[in-house]
């Protein structure tokens, strides 16, 4: 560097360095739990609020984890018939369903050469514990299909240890493709309105082109089906998390 | 609608009904309605007054209340009688009360057989001509007349229906709300009308009732939610069936 005069340059400061807040970018990825949000209605929004207020209660005492469709879980229940008074299950999630106090999610486990699905209500009194042995997400919401597909995808160990997380990482997308039994199945997968991308058709190009017949691709612009629920979804977030810091 | 849970665990329906704006518009005595008891008029939901007459205002004016949607009567006994204008609240009723549900049912419109009286219609094939749904024959040979409220095609829903002996779980008194046990006639957010059940089983089920009614400005502070005694509440710890 050419100086003014002949002496050394002043001593420049290196740059401040930019502190990016982990914290803040945390919470814009916050999970809101799909029954909080209300369906679309005529209800009186006083009855969601009050619902809402029993949802946030039963969380402060017991602890609901965030866990989505592809899940293994764990649910240890009060069973009046079991000799321990207690019953767990261990189960991949397959479905969330039902909004507010009585929302459900339905597990799936393949139990000597038996398939069996149990639906449990999310803030029923008889559920003692929820552990989260598995995090994966997969590529559909519904995973029903897992009925007609080869037993091995739907198998996991009862006493599977609980997979480790880091607190601040993505929830992994699992984008298995699954191998089906031979047809006939519980619902035809093939069809556009199910939207299904985790199978692996092994069918015929005639008979996937057939599927497409039955495609509705108007649906997409259908405005009067459109339910944004980002204000709503913010409203609520607020109001959760104030409450669950009291 | 919502589910509640017992304390072992079993899980009911539950349906929240609100009260709102609810005031005692006028007492009738015996002698003037003809009945057998003294008369109350009770009128709920505030609404807007100037889509009647002058002339309807009357009721509301001298109780110095203002328009109701609805008012309805309840025959009430000489020592239950309230002084008209006074509001009534959610928490004249208790957790553990019986309670009888009136309301409007669901209008369905003009229907038909099948639907309005359940008849089984005919087979949708084996030669059947333009025939599924009908009555079929209405009356018979010797009769040689129809009878009076013979069932046949009509205007269905939109009538009166009770139901009776329902249970009261949960009373929130800071927004008005009872939760009663199982369903309710009548669409969302219709006006509805409770009354202490008149079954005879539950007779003597009413133990200390507010009586004759809930005053807001009397000296007893309730808490915000009432619960029955078979209730999970929510604050407690999960079963544990031991």
């Amino acid at each position: 560097r050419v100086s003014s005069d002949g002496k050394p340059p002043k001593f420049q400061p290196p740059p401040k360095p930019v502190v990016i807040d982990r914290k803040t970018q945390k919470e814009e990825r916050r999970f809101l739990s799909p029954e909080f949000i209300p369906p679309r209605g005529r209800t009186d929004p006083l009855k969601y609020y009050i619902e809402r207020k029993d949802m946030i209660q039963r969380r402060k005492v017991f602890n609901i984890p965030e866990f989505y469709v592809g899940h293994v879980l764990a649910v240890t229940t009060a069973d009046p018939y079991a000799s321990d008074k207690s019953k767990r299950f261990v189960g991949i999630c397959i479905q969330r369903g039902g909004k507010g106090l009585g929302a459900t999610f339905v597990l799936r486990n393949v139990i000597e050469d038996q398939g069996v699905e149990i639906c449990y209500e999310l803030y029923s009194p008889r559920i003692q514990a929820i552990e989260v042995l598995k995090l994966e997400k997969r590529l559909d919401e519904n995973l029903m299909y897992l009925r007609d597909a080869l037993p091995e995808y739907s198998t996991f160990n009862v006493n599977m240890k609980p997979v480790p997380r880091m607190d601040l990482e993505e929830i992994p997308v699992n984008k298995l493709q699954v191998r089906m039994k031979p047809k006939p199945w519980s619902k035809r997968w093939e069809r556009p309105k199910y939207n299904i991308k985790g199978i692996k058709f092994e069918l015929p190009e005639h008979k996937m082109k057939a599927a497409k017949k039955w495609s509705q691709p108007w649906l997409e612009f259908d405005m009067l089906r459109e339910y944004d629920t980002s204000k709503i979804e913010e409203k609520i977030r607020k109001e959760l998390s104030e409450e669950l810091e009291k | 609608m919502m589910p509640i849970w017992t304390k072992s665990g079993e899980k009911h329906a539950v349906t929240l009904l609100k009260v709102q704006d609810c005031h005692v518009l006028r007492y009738v005595s015996k002698e003037e309605s003809g009945g057998k008891t003294a008369k109350l008029l009770v009128g709920g939901k505030n609404v807007s007054p100037f889509s009647k007459p002058e002339s309807a205002h009357e009721i509301f004016k001298e109780a110095g209340v203002p328009r109701k949607q609805k008012v309805t009567t309840f025959n009430v006994t000489d020592d239950a009688i309230i002084k008209p204008g006074t509001p009534l609240y959610a928490a004249h009723f208790r957790p553990g009360q019986f309670v009888d549900v009136t309301s409007k049912t669901i209008g369905k419109g003009f229907q038909g057989v099948v639907k309005r009286w359940g008849f089984k219609g005919q087979p949708a094939s084996h030669g059947q001509t333009k025939t599924h749904r009908r009555p079929g024959a209405i009356s018979t040979n010797k009769a040689a007349k129809v009878y009076h409220g013979k069932k046949m095609p009509g205007k269905m829903g939109n009538i009166y229906r009770t139901s009776f002996g329902l249970k009261v779980w949960r009373i929130n008194t800071k927004h008005d709300i009872i939760y009663v046990n199982g369903s309710v006639p009548g669409h969302t957010n219709c006006l509805v009308k409770v009354r202490d059940s008149k079954l005879p089983t539950y007779k003597d089920c009413n133990k200390n009732p507010p009586f004759p009614t809930f005053f807001a400005d009397g000296d007893e502070e309730l808490p915000e939610d009432l619960f029955d005694e078979e209730i999970f509440q929510f604050t407690d710890p999960s079963v544990t069936l031991a």
